[in-house]
């Protein structure tokens, strides 16, 4: 990390002085600068045309562009945006990683059911004590809304678990509007979104679930 | 008169670069009155046309807008205002010499 914050001294020092000097192009050829580039993918200063080395393709380009390093603001959810202030106007957007899922230093899911405790097998249906759970769960939480999440283990086709989440996740809703909760959203996941190995019996079980995210 | 094209060229160029060099590459810092750490912005929430919730900041002359986003990376439409309304106290970060001019 020490060494990042180096490089990147070293890379801004090289920029000022190429903009004093209005030199025109530069080439960064060396493995360590090649991979700052490559790792934050920015430009150098306004005007100012730079050799990259591709991290992908080993090729070297020439971009123009001016660097643009951005602070992180964390929301009320808990989750990272990217900010940034160049002297008039202000940018942000979601800090993702690169499969489109927010970066969050907390989680906001306020429970997650173990489906064997509330549904048999195969069975989208709560027992009457499940039920009297819940609905005293909904009562005294502060949420202003719910998102319900269905989850299954890896047995039974793909198409199968997504039906049967999907079922799951709405019995729960269903029980939390009862309770005159807000729900914002019922979704079956199936077995895609997996928090434990479905290789063992424990990882299957952890697997089987209802997440209720809460919105605040 | 390709020679004086090419002189303001570098002047224009070398004007940019002074201003580079007052602003330079740290976007993450309020260039307004407080200069504060951008990451102490309070926010509100503007809801768009679908219903869905965004984080809205007004810093005084500088306006954010960021998709409120849940675990799985799909929007959050929570239902805590009506389509296009703005709530909560998200004016915060503006200051009193700027203050917010709409």
């Amino acid at each position: 990390m020490a060494m990042v914050n180096m490089l990147s001294i070293a890379l801004r020092t090289v920029a000022k002085s190429a903009a004093i000097l209005s030199v025109s192009a530069m080439a960064f050829t060396t493995v360590a600068s090649a991979q700052q580039h490559g790792k934050q993918q920015f430009g150098n200063a306004q005007g100012v045309a730079t050799a990259i080395q591709d991290a992908a393709t080993g090729k070297t380009r020439t971009v123009l562009g001016e660097r643009y390093i951005p602070n992180i603001w964390v929301d009320p959810d808990g989750c990272e945006h990217w900010v940034m202030d160049d002297g008039v106007e202000g940018y942000m957007t979601p800090h993702t990683n690169r499969q489109g899922i927010p970066v969050c230093r907390r989680g906001n899911v306020c429970g997650v059911m173990n489906s064997d405790q509330f549904f048999s097998t195969n069975s989208h249906h709560i027992s009457r004590s499940g039920q009297q759970h819940l609905m005293n769960f909904f009562r005294s939480s502060k949420a202003s809304a719910y998102i319900i999440a269905g989850h299954t283990d890896s047995r039974a086709s793909d198409e199968y678990n997504m039906r049967l989440s999907y079922n799951r996740a709405t019995t729960v809703a269903n029980i939390a509007r009862s309770a005159g909760a807000r729900v914002a959203d019922v979704r079956g996941y199936g077995e895609r979104m997996p928090i434990a190995s479905n290789k063992s019996q424990v990882g299957m079980s952890k697997n089987r679930r209802v997440e209720i995210i809460c919105v605040r | 008169m390709k020679l004086v094209k090419i002189t303001l060229a570098i002047a224009a160029v070398t004007a940019l670069a002074a201003c580079e060099g007052q602003i330079g590459a740290d976007k993450g810092i309020d260039r307004g009155t407080d200069t504060k750490d951008l990451s102490q912005l309070v926010a509100g929430i503007w809801v768009d046309p679908n219903g869905c919730d965004h984080w809205i900041i007004d810093d005084g002359v500088e306006g954010y807008l960021s998709a409120r986003l849940d675990k799985y990376g799909k929007p959050v439409c929570s239902g805590a205002a009506p389509a296009n309304v703005a709530t909560g106290n998200f004016k915060g970060g503006a200051t009193s010499i700027i203050g917010d001019i709409l």
